[in-house]
């Protein structure tokens, strides 16, 4: 059996949160890719999981965030809703 | 539009630098003149204010840059041949006619209009040739590409939808968006989306929905109908409030074949809401779904995998030097077994080379003993009557020793002093006394002659002391 050493196309582990759904989806696939190339090394592969672990837990929230059930409401309800908030809150 | 130039005479008295004063009757007189005998022209615009009185029409003609106030006699619009109740508030006509001025009177005031003497529902051909020219003129100014360069998201939370309350094209979007698996926010701002009022109330409810921090896209939508029916989406001020607002709007206005101006400006055009419901959210749900567990997926078998292979790497690795070890201990065990194969065959030599030397060195001291054994035969039997000899000598002074020592032992036996006539004191037990202390000290003795023995006791005298001869 052969282990890899890292190649030199070493892909660099990213801190932070994605900017967008569209973004982290692209960085997964870049992850995935990477794993699947067998080329990156044990370090590298455990970073990579754990930032591709964080990247599905944020994919996984903006799905959940748009999977609860359509919710309808009309722009003036919501324009005095948020007048009698204001109200209130003064 | 050259300027008039109305000549009134001379006039009565030198101005500082214009002509008259002229009798504003006359003058009013010849500017209505002058305004008829400007060229006739046909305008086309959008009807507003119809009124009447017995023997005119009275209307405005507007669009979003202006208006024209027009006249119309009752007789000539029934030769237009117009349905009944067509010239009314919001539809586009064409009119032909010229500039016209009612120059009033003593009680009547006066008047400038547009004196239409024809009239017609605008057609698709001058609607289109309308379009065309504020198509081109917008697309000059680069409004078409501001809501092209905004950020689209693909999976919006809220989206703002600008329709009519109750129309087809709402049921369409909820369709669409119920396809893509999404569970959103919807926020609607119901506008009317036909009339001379719908463009301003359509571009104030894309204003306030684009004040909501947390709209991400808004879709405008309506169903098909005639250019006339969508005319409020072409509206000049619409579009320019839409290519400059913050959010990308999408617009489904009308059917396929029906291109207005809002398309042009907005960031996406659609045919249908249920293709505009697609394009808001870019993202199918549910197919999202399943890719991100998959993607879950491949991430765990790529780290399991990594880790599996190095385990296995690892453990080949431990068991390396176990199987060094292995190796040199059946080398170790084969040379053993050849050493002691070597050996054995070594020691059996040499066995073999000793049993032959012990066998040279036994024959040897088996021919030196048996010489020795010659020699000693015949040393022997020269030596035997020498100690026969010397054996009787032996024994014979040996005899007269024991004699002598006999006589000797006699003398000395206490048996023989008896005989003479001494007793010797003993204890009952046969012990010799040897003193009168002991004799004092033992009470009761026995003295023994040679031919019986006599029990005594001593006789304590203490004037005498201890000890003494006495007898019983």
């Amino acid at each position: 059996m052969k282990i890899p050493s890292p190649g030199p196309e070493e892909i660099t582990v990213t801190d932070g949160s994605p900017a967008s759904y569209e973004s982290a989806v692209e960085r997964l696939e870049e992850i995935i890719d990477r794993l699947d190339s067998g080329q990156a090394g044990l370090r590298e592969t455990l970073d990579l999981c754990k930032e591709g672990k964080g990247l599905v837990d944020y994919c996984a929230g903006e799905l959940d965030a748009v999977g609860e059930g359509l919710k309808e409401l009309r722009l003036d309800d919501l324009a005095a809703k948020l007048d009698s908030s204001a109200g209130a809150g003064g | 539009m050259d300027q008039p130039q109305i000549s009134f005479g001379t006039p009565a008295r030198p101005g500082p630098d214009l002509p008259g004063p002229f009798a504003v009757g006359r003058y009013a007189n010849k500017l209505q003149g002058w305004m008829r005998e400007r060229p006739r022209v046909l305008l086309i615009g959008e009807v507003t204010g119809v009124r009447r009185s017995k023997a005119q029409a009275y209307f405005e003609l507007r669009d979003g840059e202006g208006a024209v106030p027009c006249a119309m006699w009752l007789n000539d619009l029934e030769r237009a041949g117009l349905p009944d109740g067509a010239l009314r508030d919001g539809v586009e006509v064409v009119i032909a006619g010229g500039l016209d001025y009612y120059p009033g009177g003593g009680a009547a005031s006066p008047g400038f209009n547009f004196r239409a003497t024809h009239v017609r529902l605008a057609g698709e051909g001058d609607l289109m040739a309308r379009l065309e020219a504020l198509r081109t003129q917008l697309r000059a100014e680069g409004l078409f590409e501001l809501q092209k360069q905004l950020a689209r998201p693909v999976l919006p939370k809220t989206i703002g939808v600008v329709t009519a309350e109750g129309g087809a094209a709402r049921r369409d979007l909820l369709a669409g968006l119920g396809r893509r698996g999404w569970g959103g926010t919807l926020v609607w701002a119901f506008a009317p989306v036909q009339d001379r009022h719908a463009a301003p109330k359509i571009a104030r409810a894309l204003q306030d929905l684009a004040a909501r921090p947390e709209i991400e896209a808004i879709v405008v939508t309506r169903g098909g109908g005639s250019l006339a029916d969508l005319w409020a989406f072409c509206d000049e001020t619409l579009c320019r409030t839409v290519a400059m607002l913050r959010v990308p709007v999408i617009s489904a206005v009308g059917h396929e074949r029906d291109s207005t101006l809002i398309d042009d400006v907005a960031a996406i055009c659609c045919s249908t809401p249920t293709h505009a419901a697609e394009a808001a959210v870019p993202l199918d749900c549910g197919a999202a779904r399943a890719e991100v567990r998959r993607m879950a997926g491949a991430l765990r078998r790529g780290a399991d995998g990594a880790i599996a292979a190095r385990a296995r790497h690892l453990g080949a690795l431990a068991r390396g030097p176990a199987r060094a070890l292995q190796r040199q201990r059946t080398i170790l065990n084969q040379k053993t077994r050849e050493i002691r194969a070597a050996s054995e065959r070594g020691i059996a030599e040499r066995s073999a080379s000793q049993r032959r030397i012990a066998g040279l060195v036994l024959e040897r001291a088996r021919r030196r003993a048996l010489g020795q054994v010659e020699r000693a035969t015949e040393e022997g039997r020269r030596s035997g009557a020498t100690l026969d000899t010397a054996a009787e000598r032996a024994v014979s002074q040996r005899r007269e020793a024991l004699r002598n020592a006999a006589v000797a032992l006699r003398a000395h036996d206490p048996e023989r002093t008896l005989e003479r006539g001494y007793a010797l004191a003993e204890t009952p037990d046969g012990e010799p006394l040897t003193g009168a202390a002991a004799v004092a000290a033992a009470e009761r003795f026995s003295l023994r002659f040679a031919d019986g023995r006599v029990d005594a006791r001593t006789d304590e005298d203490p004037e005498s002391g201890t000890g003494g001869d006495h007898r019983d």
